[in-house]
């Protein structure tokens, strides 16, 4: 049987994954995924070993098979689920160095929601991986935004410049009063050009300053990062749903009070999680702080 | 659990120490992020305790903080074990926060070193734990992995 023999190739490539031979991992997904090209979930595994590779474009093309493949066949299939959030999160993890910032933050906030509803033990990577992207996205902007205010400073200047020399060239007789007005007028646009230039220069220092720690509301404090998916315990604290989910599996108890708390006690906290996205859209840095 | 969790955690809590800590307490080192030395001093007249300054050890493994870390006091020169019924005279600390039943995630190294300097502050006894010699002599165990009981949790 083909499916048989795919099998086993999986599992030969999974062994030499473990042992951190990625190019040969790879290459056993692949001929196992010829012996049975229907089984979504060889297409994970071998894009896992693309990953490690960093081919992030056949990574890309690995993990949409995957869904491809999951949605056609029963989705209601045991694992089935939890396997396409790993197509989701590696999808997440391809983009990122590809710069699609919006894919990369889509495809995590996706994988999240589906750990989340299944309390998937990766729950923690995939939240990370969330913060991971909302920072990226966040600098890339950044730069953006700065590199046009430079350009937009420039623009301006030249702007000044070229209205000076314009009024310079309709009063160019070289008589005395002339030469005074002159003066003047040149006087007058240095004055604005340097003033321009230390109203973009104040905008600068403003964000270069030194950053002070983002607010406690925002913070976990378990992980001690900007929350993604905070999550509400019976004493109304909250906390990142990954954090205090492995605390729980540890010990049922409420962190600050002690007392008997179980994952079914959670309840999300809506307006904090719009908050603290609103705060991380403005803040990308906190991710780090 | 991921590798990073308790890396990520360990460098935010630096972070937020290297701004400044409680009056009586001062990181000595946390060049390696496993293994943090701390001083601590008592502020109060504590006869006890006047005068001295303790060092003190942590050890964080991977899942920290959801795992306690491993905290204890250790002896040089001019840095002796405190006297006190819940501190062997090796260092060994019998405290329910530090131990897998009593800790709690949001508990913090500066907050550890709070419990400890009150714990030191509140003590009248000049004495050590019951057994102390033959515990010091025996034991070979991991401080993690003791099962202390806790006879006074009011300590």
């Amino acid at each position: 049987m083909s499916g048989q023999s795919s099998l086993a190739l999986k599992e030969e490539g999974n062994r030499h994954f473990q042992k951190g031979d990625y190019v040969a991992a790879e290459a056993l997904y692949t001929k196992a995924i010829l012996a049975d090209p229907t089984n979504p979930l060889l297409y994970t595994n071998r894009a896992m070993a693309r990953l490690k590779m960093s081919r992030w474009d056949s990574v890309i093309e690995d993990c949409e098979e995957c869904l491809r493949l999951s949605s056609s066949t029963s989705t209601s299939t045991p694992g089935g689920s939890s396997k396409n959030f790993k197509a989701l999160y590696y999808l997440s993890q391809a983009h990122l160095p590809l710069k699609n910032y919006d894919q990369a933050v889509a495809y995590a906030l996706e994988a999240h929601k589906i750990c989340a509803d299944t309390h998937d033990k990766s729950l923690a990577a995939v939240t990370s991986q969330v913060l991971k992207c909302k920072k990226e996205r966040w600098e890339h902007r950044e730069k953006l935004r700065k590199r046009e205010e430079q350009e937009l400073e420039g623009e301006v200047v030249e702007m000044l410049r070229r209205e000076m020399d314009g009024l310079l060239k309709t009063s160019s007789s070289g008589e005395d009063e002339d030469e005074e007005e002159r003066k003047e007028t040149e006087k007058m646009y240095e004055e604005k050009i340097e003033r321009i230039r230390a109203v973009f220069e104040r905008a600068r220092d403003k964000e270069n300053q030194r950053r002070p720690n983002p607010p406690d509301w925002a913070i976990d404090d378990i992980s001690f990062q900007v929350m993604v998916d905070p999550v509400m315990t019976k004493t109304g604290k909250s906390y990142e749903r990954a954090s205090i989910e492995e605390h729980l599996r540890r010990s049922e108890t409420d962190p600050l009070t002690r007392t008997p708390l179980t994952i079914k006690d959670l309840l999300p906290n809506i307006d904090l999680k719009h908050a603290c996205e609103e705060f991380l859209n403005e803040n990308g840095w906190a991710v780090d702080w | 659990m991921p590798v990073q969790f308790a890396a990520k955690r360990l460098g935010k809590e630096l972070n937020k120490i290297q701004n400044g800590l409680p009056p009586g307490i001062e990181l000595v080192s946390a060049d390696n992020l496993e293994e943090w030395l701390l001083d601590i001093r008592v502020l109060d007249n504590n006869p006890l305790y006047l005068n001295d300054t303790y060092r003190l050890k942590f050890r964080f493994g991977q899942s920290y903080p959801i795992e306690p870390p491993e905290v204890v006091f250790v002896k040089q020169a001019d840095r002796p074990i405190p006297i006190h019924p819940h501190i062997y005279s090796n260092g060994i600390i019998c405290l329910d926060l530090l131990g897998q039943q009593g800790w709690s995630p949001v508990q913090s190294v500066e907050s550890v070193c709070m419990s400890l300097q009150s714990m030191l502050t509140g003590n009248t006894k000049n004495e050590r734990p019951p057994g102390d010699e033959e515990f010091v002599r025996a034991n070979k165990q991991r401080p993690k992995d003791i099962e202390f009981y806790y006879h006074d949790n009011t300590v």
